[in-house]
């Protein structure tokens, strides 16, 4: 038995409504369809349907069965450039959720400066735009924008305590915005989702250089499990998603990030925009950099700007399903002392520097392979490290008041 | 808790929701309990308002989580995607509500099944997430884990402790006993029921060497109710016979044969898999526990169950 389709061609594949029996109805169906080739068991999909002709649109939250009310006709026609199962022809709309966070305004800043192409569209949402924990805000802004491409940052994050004391909340959370977005994105008909992992969710037993095969391996640390699954899910999702409606949604996963626009919280932040705000505030007030730890773990870190273009280039070429580590190569590992070292410099900061060693150094080496990444792209360039420090201690210095911290 | 239980199953009419049920009602109910069983048929819990109404309408103290969506293998491989997200969903509207009202415990239910493929045996409690399930049910399988991580998550951030168990292959009157669709045991009670009536050979597929252990759920409810009472962990447990109890699906065949007084010819298609030779679990942790539980022979549940076949052919899922 042939698999069904959309008679219009849209490439979904779930949720089919047959011609309706009474016969000026059924006329109506096919003015709209007008279908190529007519046969009475011709099916058409949710997706040209307003969402006033379902009995249940508004209550579906988790896969239940869309109820169409009787006597409803067919209006909208789904773009035939977001059908799945070919290339798109025409140009894309993209949606881009944790649209105003550290990677989503970098993204914007390089489709602003050169990778949009003629006709794009680029709509970046914050958390203003859209609670994306709720399934029904999450279904507005898709009715809204109609995306044919979703790159999801979105995401509940925190710095280590928080995680540490609000492992359920994290998990909770992230998973709801996560199956709004890509279960809303599958029913809106988007070609394409990349989703933002993190190497934070690989096992924390585990064998180094860690590469895309071995997220699943094991345990994450204890520290952020909930957050840790919630993220891995994502790619369980996207594999569940491609095997039973071949959609060929995938993720990235960027080692240590950093750059504008970052969460510069101390107590809360990463180690690059917590070292950057700390130095900044040292040479304000002429008092020493204290850093925790020794200096000499050793971590891989990703320009924003960077992994934004390595983003747009998974969006528009990386076909796999399986995610993708975007990082520096192993090589171009540096220990947090020669990070320390260009954020003095960057400042052009003058005074001491304190090693307090009594803090914990974390892990000493957490080595990811980007070999995959170099498999397609080996001429990438990378922006030189100490050329984004600069560039990011220059943004801090000229925006610290509006800075997230 | 002061005062008495007011318990909630989900998937209350299944295979061990009904053992549960009679357990409860042949002599481990207590004095002042409220033991209420609910079914698809009272609330979807996909939803989080119906889940949400259902609570509101009974106000549990406590519950015992069975629903799930299930299936056979080959509605596994096919439709990964629904049973990973309508799962958790069940569970997380079952264990979301339930913190929300105040419910002291919740034991869920979990499965041998879900854990890692590649593993060494016997497997045992602290070993589920370490590695990905088998391919053909990695969304089922990671729904159930993702229970246990919403377990201890919950214990972290509020103190519940909420549960799980673990249990190896259940049988029993009232299961799924769909031949296409059903697991082992039902599946050979229902085909010796055909192959008795229609006067043919039963067919067994694989060489019937395989070892599995079997709990009936009959034992299985009188467990449910033991964690439920007296288990404080948060750490799941597994509920099985013992290693030395394990049988050979021949073992099985022929209580089945026995059972349903069966007196063909039984040919086992040795050109079809044999699945997994041996997936043995442990039960020491339930040993050290409960050294002295009794379970119920494997005939004699084997012989129960026939019975309750035939006499209800009508009405079995199948």
């Amino acid at each position: 038995m042939a698999t069904r389709r959309c008679v219009l061609k849209c490439g979904s594949k779930a949720n089919f409504f047959h011609l309706p029996k009474e016969e000026h109805l059924k006329t109506k169906w096919l003015q709209f369809t007008i279908p190529q080739k007519y046969s009475p068991s011709l099916v058409l999909c949710s997706r040209h349907f307003e969402d006033d002709c379902f009995l249940n649109a508004i209550k579906l939250g988790f896969a239940s069965r869309l109820i169409l009310k009787e006597g409803s006709v067919p209006s909208v026609f789904a773009s035939a450039s977001s059908s799945v199962s070919q290339p798109m022809d025409g140009p894309m709309r993209v949606l881009v959720t944790g649209g105003s966070g550290l990677v989503g305004r970098a993204i914007e800043r390089v489709v602003k400066e050169g990778e949009r192409r003629e006709g794009e569209e680029w709509i970046f949402l914050s958390s203003k735009d859209a609670n994306l924990v709720s399934a029904e805000e999450t279904r507005s802004v898709f009715q809204k924008h109609r995306p044919t491409h979703v790159i999801h940052l979105a995401a509940m994050v925190g710095g280590l305590y928080r995680n540490m004391r609000q492992n359920l909340d994290f998990w909770r959370d992230n998973v709801h915005i996560n199956d709004n977005v890509l279960y809303m994105s599958q029913e809106f008909g988007v070609v394409k989702v990349v989703s933002c992992l993190s190497t934070c969710v690989f096992p924390d037993k585990t064998t180094y250089p860690i590469d895309e095969t071995m997220m699943h391996n094991g345990a994450p640390h204890e520290s952020n499990y909930g957050y840790a699954y919630a993220k891995r899910m994502i790619d369980v999702h996207n594999r569940a998603c491609f095997q039973q409606y071949g959609l060929r949604y995938t993720a990235v996963i960027p080692t240590n990030i950093f750059g504008p626009h970052d969460n510069y919280n101390i107590e809360d932040c990463h180690v690059m925009p917590g070292l950057v705000h700390k130095t900044y505030l040292a040479k304000k007030e002429g008092k020493p950099l204290e850093v925790w730890g020794s200096g000499r773990a050793l971590r891989q870190f990703i320009y924003s700007v960077d992994l934004a273009r390595l983003f747009v280039w998974v969006l528009r070429e990386y076909d796999e399903v399986e995610p993708i580590i975007a990082s520096v190569g192993e090589e171009d590992e540096l220990t947090i002392k020669d990070a320390v070292d260009a954020v003095v410099e960057g400042f052009g900061f003058k005074g001491e520097v304190i090693y307090d060693t009594s803090k914990s150094d974390g892990q000493i080496k957490k080595t990811a392979s980007n070999a995959k990444l170099r498999k397609y792209l080996p001429d990438f360039k990378f922006t030189p490290f100490k050329a984004a420090v600069k560039e990011t201690c220059d943004w801090l210095t000229a925006n610290y008041d509006i800075i997230r911290k | 808790m002061d005062g008495p239980m007011r318990v909630l199953v989900t998937g209350g009419s299944g295979l061990v929701g009904r053992a549960i049920e009679r357990v409860v009602k042949e002599g481990e109910g207590r004095e002042g309990e409220e033991w209420i069983f609910l079914s698809s048929k009272d609330a979807n819990l996909m939803s989080a308002e119906e889940t949400r109404s259902v609570f509101q309408k009974h106000r549990p103290t406590h519950v015992i989580h069975l629903a799930a969506m299930v299936g056979g293998l080959f509605r596994n491989m096919r439709q990964n995607l629904d049973f990973w997200r309508n799962n958790v969903f069940i569970n997380d509207n079952v264990l979301q509500t339930a913190h929300e009202f105040g419910v002291v415990k919740v034991v869920s239910c979990l499965s041998t099944c879900i854990f890692p493929d590649k593993t060494t045996y016997p497997i045992d409690e602290t070993m589920i997430h370490n590695g990905p399930p088998h391919e053909s049910n990695f969304g089922y399988a990671y729904a159930k884990r993702m229970i246990d991580v919403h377990n201890r998550a919950c214990c972290q951030q509020y103190g519940r402790r909420y549960t799980a168990v673990i249990p190896t292959n259940v049988f029993g009157p009232h299961d799924n006993f769909n031949i296409e669709d059903g697991h082992v045991l039902p599946g050979l009670i229902h085909k010796t029921y055909m192959a008795k009536k229609e006067g043919k050979a039963l067919q067994v597929w694989g060489s019937g060497r395989p070892l599995r252990q079997f709990i009936y759920s009959l034992d299985l409810a009188r467990l449910f109710l033991w964690v439920l009472r007296d288990y404080d962990e948060v750490e799941p447990i597994i509920l099985s016979v013992g290693e030395e109890d394990e049988l050979s699906i021949k073992d099985a065949v022929n209580a089945v044969v026995e059972g349903m007084e069966f007196k063909g010819d039984v040919i086992y298609d040795t050109s079809k898999a044999d699945g997994q030779f041996k997936k043995t679990a442990s039960n020491a942790k339930l040993r050290k526990y409960l050294p002295d539980f009794k379970f119920t022979p494997f005939k004699a549940a084997m012989k129960e169950t026939c019975d309750w076949f035939e006499a209800n052919y009508d009405i079995a899922r199948k």
